[in-house]
C-alpha cells in the first residue's frame, strides 16, 4: 500500500474530527484543535487514537502535547509514516 | 498585551455559570466532619456519599488512638524529607507491613497518593523506555509520565487487545522496556480492570505491569490487597501503588514491587527525595489501618452489600449508571448544567456526592458520582436512593428554581 499524501491525511483528520465538533465550527489547517474547535484535553487523545488506528501508527502523548493545529497534526502524522 | 490571568477567562466564565446555579461543587466547605458518613454545614447535617472513605476507618478508635500516640511520642511533623532528615522507625515499619501484605520484597511509602505515582513512574521509566497507559488513567499517572523522558502511548480503556496491538506496533524497544500502567478500579466510573488479561499481554511482550490500586486496596481481594488479589494474580504483578487517603483513612501512599531492585529508586525519585516525609500521625494511623484491612472481610462484605443495594435502587429509578455495582457508582447526566443543578439540589436535601465534569471524566461525561463506605448502613443507602428518586420527580421544579436563581444573579 502506498503511503498517503499529506493532503489525504488532512482530509482524514477533518473527517475524524466531525464527531468532536458538534457546533460544526469551520476546520482549517490553522484551526487550533483545542482553542478553536473546542475539543477538550481528554477528547483530543480519544480522537488521536482513532487517527493512530486508521494509519497503524503511534503518536506519543509528548508529541501530541506540542501539536496545536490541524495542519501541525497532519504534518506530524505524515512524518511518522515516511 | 495580555495580563497573566487572561488565559483563564473561558474557565472563569464556566465557574461563574456554576456559581449562578448554586454553590461551588469543587470547593465545598464543611463546618465539621462528624463521622465517616456525616458532615455539617451550618446547622444542617449532610450524609457524606462522596469521600472515598471506603472502609470508614477515619473515626476508627484504634486508628485515632495510634495517631494521637504518634503525635505525643514523635511530634507533629517530620520537617523535611527522608533523604535530609532521616527515616523514622514508623516509616520502615509501615513499609515492611505493606510489603508483607502483598508478599513482595520491597515497598516504599510516600507523602501523598498523587506523589506516589509521580515518584514511582518517574523513577521506573527512563528515556529509552516506553510507557503504555490506559486511556482513562488518573492525572497522577499522566503527570508522572510527564516527569520522565520516556515516550508515552495510550491504549483504549480496559482493553488488553488494544494494548497488545499497540505493543506489537511499537516492536522491539531498543535499549529500553515497556512499562504498562493501569488502575485496579477506576475512580470515576468504578469499573474494574481485567488485570489477569493485562498481565498476560504485558509479560508476553516482555514488559512490566504497574497497577494503581488506590481505589481498590482494602476493598477487593480476600485480604484486601485489591483487584490483582481478587483475580488471583497478585504474585505476578510487577508494581502495585496505592494511597493511604481512601481505605487506609490517612494521608500518604505506597508502591510495592516483586523486584527487590526497586529499592534503588529511592535515590532518584524527586517527589520522594525533595518533599517532606509523611508525618508520624499519618504513618501510625495507616499502620493500624493495614491490620484492619487484612482482617476486614466483614467491612468488605457490608460495602459490597451497600453497593448492590444502591446500584439496584438507582437502576430501578431508571438512572443511567456507568458500570456494574462497585463502591463507586456514577450516575450519568445529560450535561454539565443539569448535573450541577442536581448536585446543588442533593446538597440542599442533605446528601453530598461528587459533581464530576469534563475534562476530568471519561467520554466527556457529566456525572453525579457516589462513593460508598463500609460505615454506611442500609438505612443510609435508602436515604441516598430516596433523595435521587425525589430529585428525579422534582426535575421541573429544580430547573425553574435554578432559572430564577440565575436570573437573579444577572
Amino acid at each position: 500500500m502506498t503511503a498517503p499524501t499529506e493532503s489525504e491525511i488532512y482530509d482524514k483528520i477533518c473527517e475524524l474530527l466531525k464527531p468532536y465538533n458538534p457546533k460544526g465550527l469551520p476546520i482549517e489547517r490553522s484551526s487550533g484543535i483545542m482553542s478553536d474547535l473546542e475539543v477538550d484535553s481528554v477528547a483530543v487523545f480519544d480522537f488521536i487514537m482513532e487517527l493512530e488506528d486508521h494509519y497503524d501508527i503511534s503518536i506519543p502523548m509528548e508529541m501530541v502535547s506540542d501539536i496545536k493545529t490541524v495542519g501541525e497534526l497532519s504534518l506530524a502524522a505524515k512524518g511518522l509514516m515516511s | 498585551m495580555t495580563a497573566l490571568f487572561d488565559k483563564y477567562a473561558p474557565l472563569q466564565t464556566r465557574v461563574d455559570m456554576m456559581m449562578k446555579i448554586g454553590a461551588d461543587a469543587l470547593g465545598v466547605k464543611f463546618d465539621d466532619i462528624l463521622s465517616a458518613t456525616r458532615g455539617r454545614i451550618g446547622n444542617r447535617e449532610i450524609l457524606l456519599a462522596g469521600t472515598n472513605n471506603y472502609l470508614g476507618l477515619t473515626f476508627d478508635e484504634d486508628c485515632r488512638a495510634a495517631a494521637k500516640t504518634a503525635v505525643d511520642d514523635h511530634g507533629t511533623g517530620t520537617t523535611g524529607s527522608r533523604v535530609a532528615n532521616g527515616t523514622y522507625a514508623e516509616h520502615t515499619d509501615l513499609e515492611q507491613a505493606l510489603a508483607e501484605h502483598f508478599g513482595m520484597p520491597s515497598c516504599i511509602v510516600f507523602t501523598t497518593g498523587y506523589q506516589t505515582n509521580l515518584a514511582a513512574i518517574s523513577g521506573l521509566a527512563g528515556d529509552k523506555d516506553v510507557i503504555f497507559m490506559d486511556a482513562d488513567a488518573h492525572a497522577c499517572i499522566i503527570d508522572g509520565s510527564r516527569l520522565t523522558n520516556a515516550s508515552t502511548i495510550r491504549f483504549r480503556h480496559n482493553n488488553p487487545e488494544d494494548l497488545d496491538k499497540r505493543l506489537r506496533r511499537q516492536g522491539e524497544i531498543e535499549g529500553g522496556n515497556a512499562l504498562v500502567v493501569i488502575e485496579g478500579m477506576y475512580s470515576m466510573f468504578g469499573d474494574i480492570a481485567p488485570v489477569d488479561e493485562f498481565l498476560d499481554v504485558t509479560h508476553r511482550h516482555g514488559g512490566y505491569l504497574f497497577i494503581d490500586e488506590a481505589h481498590s486496596y482494602g476493598v477487593f481481594g480476600p485480604t484486601g490487597c485489591g483487584i490483582a488479589e481478587e483475580q488471583g494474580v497478585l504474585d505476578q504483578v510487577d508494581f502495585i501503588s496505592g494511597t493511604f487517603s481512601k481505605s487506609l483513612a490517612s494521608v500518604g501512599g505506597f508502591c510495592a514491587s516483586k523486584h527487590p531492585q526497586f529499592e534503588i529508586t529511592r535515590k532518584v525519585m524527586r517527589p520522594y527525595m525533595f518533599t517532606a516525609s509523611a508525618t508520624p500521625a499519618n504513618i501510625c494511623a495507616a499502620r493500624v489501618a493495614v491490620e484492619k484491612v487484612k482482617t476486614g472481610g466483614y467491612l468488605r462484605e457490608n460495602l459490597k452489600a451497600r453497593a448492590q443495594q444502591l446500584h439496584a435502587g438507582l437502576k430501578a429509578l431508571d438512572f443511567d449508571l456507568c458500570a456494574d455495582p462497585s463502591p463507586v457508582i456514577a450516575v450519568r447526566r445529560p450535561n454539565e448544567g443539569i448535573a450541577a443543578m442536581e448536585w446543588n439540589w442533593l446538597m440542599e436535601n442533605g446528601v453530598y456526592v461528587n459533581l464530576a465534569v469534563p475534562p476530568g471524566t471519561p467520554q466527556s461525561s457529566s456525572l453525579l458520582r457516589i462513593s460508598l463506605s463500609a460505615a454506611h448502613t442500609e438505612s443510609d443507602v435508602n436515604i441516598i436512593i430516596d433523595a435521587f428518586g425525589r430529585m428525579k420527580a422534582s426535575q421541573a421544579e429544580i430547573m425553574s428554581g435554578m432559572m430564577i436563581r440565575m436570573q437573579a444573579a444577572e
